[in-house]
């Protein structure tokens, strides 16, 4: 009787990563045509619509790209813990915490000239984002509590928080039976850039690139890939582990908070308690597709951006817009799968023994 | 008892055969035709020198690892084990080296899983368990949480699994690495006792003294080869054994030509500290390591060599006493200071302290010395990758790319690698602790002799090592400990093992050798 | 505050409790065996929806709840593919099973929105004892699946605590490699407990949709998976202290509405968050005690297994 097991290539197979990306992507898309034609829709009109509305001309582009700018800096603040082996899965939280700051800011800066008060309400979304992850940050440092249960608990809070605020202290006097936080004023806004993206683009875009240079070439950068390979060696580089920790954790935080002040700065008109709208869980899935590498956030986060805008416009044709969620957690199954098997190869083993060549250690 | 050859056992085949075991892994070949005869009711050994083969051939025996190519024979019957399931089944038990328990399962737990009645029933498995424990003399407690219990102990529970299962057939991989010598004597009267009781023992090792000791018979491994099977070790001369364990008689190790040691470079006065689990592991340790000259320390595993090697790096903060290099006193200073005041450290382990398994060579290789290397907050890429470079051509490392992930590298390569980084900066004490650890021949010459050039050129080297061979050739001095203290000093070139031996059981009687 | 309405509230928190029981039992048993599932929240709302959509085809609730059941086992499957077989990030593989799961419900469920139930799991009737004052109405009306999340509660103490099996999968759990070295199959160990706790998950979400709020709404789960996954730490990953949990989430959960009728002034949003923060204070104790002895999370959690490497 033979079975299946995976074995360990030799050599990992060429163009590893993006060659998996691109093979979960096509498994999705064929998936995604089965589930299409399941329900009675034509997958081609389908599929063309999507590219249109998301990639077919610059003000399609504008809008996928500001859907980039979150899932983008959520990718970060996802990749820039995932480099040292921390999980941060409260980026969805840490979003709204930053959002809360920056729409503070706006609440009591709302006669601040136009460049100041955006200013001041990105750097309180990076605040409030780093704040909500210090208590987790400070749990996992000094006491090693697992900081994936501590952030994902967060994010529920920091939701409900928004939601406290919206329907008590900040509810806008003229919304009466749904609570609504009051707009944002004029000059609380992000300048548009072209068509309708907003100059959030240009800012996620830099701070993207500030950390991947930081990774690969600062001495920072070096600390942070020996605490994520070994924390004894990490120590017997020199380098504080308890320090590393939380400085990454904070800083994770504080970059998922920029992304809720961005959001809420230039695509929303006030805050919502659907502000974060899953970017922070999307963005786990951006930073592992990427590898937790910050130079492969931004192009993953462009296509995510591209499949939520796609989705979003074919529900005029009478599709769910779930369509775009599902095809989004198919690339994802797609690319593990690939990704796994460009590092293993499958062999069937047989009972008998003789001839089988298994590599492998099991003591 | 084995049968005499000539006498010809009527229908009783052999407990054990392994014919033509051929067993590859990428990169390295560890089985090459290996075969193993071992007789029902004989304690067999299985020797070799690290890396000839000798856990393979076990691992394929007990079914962790599939032959590639040859045939595996129990009481007669071919056998094809697809898992240690199978091989269980059919009798065989295997003690690995590294425990296979679950530490917050009790010991009757541990011992029954895997092969429990359908419903466990708490009372009556544990009284089962502590009724077959005393069957063999292996005292236990069988509600007692394995966490709290010490490596004998540990190592009995092991052997009541196989028991339990009923194997007929156990193999124990090297299972004195660590026992006490006392503990050692013990489970070889465990052994003798299911000898008798009818059951098949194979017993690897590398140790010598063992193997007389307490086997019948003698095969030994070189190479992924037999070299020489079944002999009997009563009628063996053990230097013939080690002589086939190393392939010719072993040359009598040269001495290093002497070198005047210069003044005191690394001096530990009353050093304390505690173990992992805040136990005292030192109790006022007390030495000195002068310029060119390379003190050993010899001891049985678990008595405080690991954490002096750690304090004295900075790797373990103590509780009291003193460190002081050239002088300068190092007691409250962090590695990296440590390093920098001319401090080496070759660490025990060597992945996963000492190298960062997934970091490039380049990465590893600046581990130390990284922030010499800073532009600003940047680091000076080229001045790395040629940091680097240096220390792979100095120490002849054998790698691909600078850039790639270490883990493909030998052993050898990698603890040329580390010590290379170590020495790259040219230290005034090396501490080494296990440096030649499981490399081969040509790796543990090539280590001892960068140690030895260091030495040359007035390097203070403290030398830990649970060879107590190679202590015996290098140092100039041989310290053991016993307890968390320096118990005796020898002279190497004068003393005897007898001595060294009794020193490391604790029952150091003068202390100081003979000049 | 009067005694009906006090009544009502210990009803709810029962009916809450084996809610949230049910998820986090088969998460834990999930957990125990190694492995971390965070799409529970996925694989409720693909029972939910399941339940729903087929009670409206066939009319028969008892069918639309076995057919929950096997759906939230395959989510749980389809997890188990991919961390189990392939060794795949268990944290990411989960995440995306919720997004999958979520995203899955709301494209099948999306014609049904509105739709009254095709049949419901009515509460079961136990005849004298409802008349019982207290303890009647609040444990005998409820519905079936209450009935079966205590069952499966102490079906899950026994098998995990007592049974060769239950050893076997605790094993998987604490240290892999010797579970495989006794024999056991970690592969098969841990896909059946992923499967189980799938297909607990979705009956947890049947419950929702045939017997709570027999109706088909988007977000259906509404975060209730989460607190199933907070649940078991906060449980220390026991059937019993998990049980105890599950209730007093299902306070927090019934005293939302109900709030204003016992005349308390406090805002029902701050009290969700409490099991949330509850959570993080037990796993802050949880690490600080886990210096000194063994931490009662399994060991082996969220850690691939290989047995081939070397």
């Amino acid at each position: 009787m033979r079975r299946p097991v995976l074995a360990r290539r030799d050599q990992v197979l060429r163009g590893g990563q993006p060659l998996a990306f691109a093979v979960g992507l096509a498994v999705a898309l064929v998936v995604g045509v089965l589930l299409l034609l399941g329900s009675g829709h034509d997958p081609l009109r389908v599929y063309g619509r999507m590219f249109d509305a998301s990639l077919g001309d610059p003000r399609a582009w504008s809008v996928t790209l500001n859907r980039a700018v979150p899932l983008g800096l959520a990718g970060l603040a996802v990749a820039v813990a995932g480099s040292m082996g921390l999980w941060n899965i409260g980026a969805e939280g840490q979003i709204m915490a930053g959002a809360i700051g920056a729409a503070w800011v706006a609440r009591i800066g709302a006669g601040w000239p136009g460049p100041v008060l955006v200013t001041a309400m990105l750097a309180a979304a990076v605040v409030g984002g780093g704040l909500l992850a210090l208590g987790p940050a400070i749990a996992r440092a000094r006491i090693g509590v697992n900081e994936i249960i501590t952030t994902l608990m967060l994010n529920e809070v920091a939701i409900r928080l928004v939601q406290w605020l919206i329907h008590g202290r900040w509810k806008d006097p003229g919304s009466h039976n749904f609570p609504l936080a009051p707009m944002l004023p004029a000059n609380g806004r992000l300048p548009t850039l072209f068509e309708r993206a907003h100059v959030g683009v240009v800012l996620a875009g830099i701070v993207i690139a500030l950390f991947g240079l930081a990774a690969s070439r600062t001495a920072w950068g070096y600390e942070l890939r020996v605490a994520g390979s070994s924390g004894a060696t990490a120590r017997y580089a020199g380098i504080s582990l308890k320090r590393k920790i939380l400085t990454v954790l904070v800083l994770s935080g504080g970059v998922a908070g920029f992304a809720g002040g961005v959001e809420l700065a230039g695509t929303a008109d006030r805050i919502t308690e659907g502000l974060s709208n899953g970017f922070g869980f999307a963005g786990i899935i951006v930073a592992a597709l990427a590898l937790m590498r910050p130079s492969g956030v931004a192009a993953v986060a462009l296509l995510f951006g591209a499949v939520q805008i796609g989705g979003q416009s074919i529900q005029t044709m009478g599709v769910s817009s779930s369509v775009s969620t599902i095809l989004q957690a198919l690339i994802l199954f797609g690319a593990i799968a690939a990704g796994v098997l460009s590092r293993y190869r499958i062999e069937m083993v047989a009972g008998d023994t003789v001839g089988a060549a298994a590599s492998g250690d099991g003591s | 008892m084995s049968p005499a050859p000539g006498d010809a056992p009527a229908t009783a085949a052999p407990a054990v055969e392994l014919r033509g075991v051929w067993k590859r892994f990428p990169g390295v070949v560890a089985n090459a035709g290996a075969h193993l005869t071992v007789w029902a009711g004989t304690v067999h050994a299985v020797l070799g020198e690290n890396g000839a083969g000798k856990s393979t051939l076990m691992n394929v025996l007990s079914g962790v690892y599939r032959p590639d190519e040859g045939e595996v024979r129990i009481d007669g019957v071919a056998r094809h084990f697809r898992s240690p399931a199978d091989a269980l089944a059919a009798g065989v038990g295997m003690v690995h080296q590294e425990f296979r328990l679950v530490p917050s399962f009790t010991v009757a737990e541990n011992v029954v899983l895997g092969a429990a009645e359908r419903i466990v029933r708490r009372q009556a498995v544990e009284s089962a368990v502590a009724e077959l424990a005393e069957r063999f003399g292996l005292a236990t407690e069988p509600d007692r949480p394995v966490w709290q219990l010490s490596m004998g102990e540990r190592q009995r529970v092991e052997i009541l699994k196989a028991l339990w299962r009923d194997a007929r057939i156990l193999i124990l991989d090297e299972p004195t690495a660590v026992l006490t010598p006392g503990e050692a004597d013990e489970l070889g009267r465990i052994l003798r006792h299911m000898a008798e009781d009818d059951r098949t023992v194979i017993f690897i090792s590398h140790k010598l003294h063992e193997v007389t000791g307490f086997c019948d018979e003698a095969t030994v491994l070189r190479g992924g080869e037999t070299v020489a099977a079944s002999l009997p070790v009563a009628e063996t001369d053990s230097s013939a054994l080690a002589g086939l364990m190393v392939g010719s008689s072993p040359a009598i190790s040269e001495r290093p030509t002497p070198v005047a040691a210069g003044g005191p470079m690394l001096t530990v006065v009353g050093l304390a500290c505690l173990d992992d689990r805040g136990l005292p592991a030192l109790h006022g340790v007390d030495l000195t390591v002068r310029a060119g000259e390379i003190v050993g320390i010899a001891g049985v595993a678990g008595n405080g060599q690991r954490e002096l090697a750690q304090a004295v790096a900075g790797l373990r903060p103590t509780t009291g006493g003193s460190v002081h290099i050239d002088g300068i006193d190092l007691t409250a200073a962090t590695p990296r200071q440590r390093f920098g005041a001319g401090l080496g450290y070759i660490p025990e382990d060597r992945m996963g302290v000492g190298l960062a398994p997934r970091l490039s060579v380049t990465d590893n290789a600046i581990l130390r010395t990284y922030s010499s290397h800073r532009r600003g907050p940047f680091l000076d890429a080229e001045a790395a990758t040629a940091h680097c470079r240096d220390i792979v051509d100095r120490f002849a490392v054998r790698t691909g790319p600078l850039d790639q992930p270490i883990a493909g590298l030998s052993g050898g390569n990698l603890q040329r690698l580390l010590v290379g980084r170590e020495l790259s900066d040219r230290p005034r004490v090396v501490v080494a602790a296990q440096p030649t650890r499981g490399l081969d021949v040509q790796g543990v010459k090539a280590i001892q002799d960068l140690l030895v050039a260091e030495r040359g050129v007035g390097v203070a080297i403290l030398l830990i090592s649970e060879d107590l061979d190679e202590l015996l050739t290098l140092a100039d001095r041989l310290l053991v400990m016993h307890g968390g203290r320096v118990v005796a000093e020898f002279d190497p070139e004068a003393a005897g093992r007898h001595d060294i031996g009794e020193a490391m059981v604790g029952n150091a009687s003068t202390g100081v050798a003979a000049t | 505050m009067n005694e009906a309405s006090l009544i009502g509230l210990l009803e709810a928190t029962v009916s809450f409790g084996a809610l949230l029981y049910l998820a986090a039992l088969g998460e834990m048993i999930t957990e125990k065996a190694g492995i971390l599932n965070l799409g529970v929240e996925g694989m409720m709302a693909i029972g939910a929806v399941t339940g729903f959509v087929v009670a409206l085809q066939t009319g028969n609730p008892w069918v639309a709840l076995v057919a929950a059941i096997g759906a939230g086992a395959l989510a749980g499957l389809l997890h188990g593919l991919f961390t189990v077989v392939l060794g795949a990030e268990q944290v990411v593989s989960g995440l995306s099973l919720t997004i999958l799961g979520i995203g899955l419900a709301a494209y099948i469920g999306k014609g049904f929105v509105g739709r009254p139930a095709g049949a419901e799991l009515v509460p079961v009737d136990w005849g004298p004892l409802t008349d019982i004052p207290w303890a009647g109405p609040v444990l005998f009306q409820q519905s079936p699946l209450v009935y079966m999340a205590v069952l499966a509660g102490l079906a899950a103490w026994f098998v995990l605590g007592r049974t060769r099996l239950g050893l076997a999968v605790r094993a998987a759990g604490e240290s892999a490699s010797t579970a495989d070295a006794a024999g056991h199959s970690v592969v098969g160990l841990r896909l059946g407990a992923v499967a189980t706790g799938g297909a607990l998950a979705g009956a947890s979400g049947a419950y929702l949709t045939l017997s709570i709020t027999p109706q088909w709404v988007e977000g259906v789960i509404a975060g209730r998976g989460w607190i199933a996954v907070a649940l078991v730490i906060f449980g220390a990953w026991r059937p019993g202290r998990v049980a105890l949990g599950a209730l007093l989430f299902g306070l927090t959960l019934a005293l939302k509405t109900r709030l204003q009728t016992f005349g308390v002034d406090f805002s029902p949003i701050l009290l969700s968050m409490l099991p949330y923060l509850l959570t993080v204070g037990v796993l802050v104790a949880i690490s600080i005690r886990a210096r000194n002895r063994p931490s009662p999370a399994p060991a082996a959690l969220g850690i691939a297994y290989r047995r081939e490497e070397r």
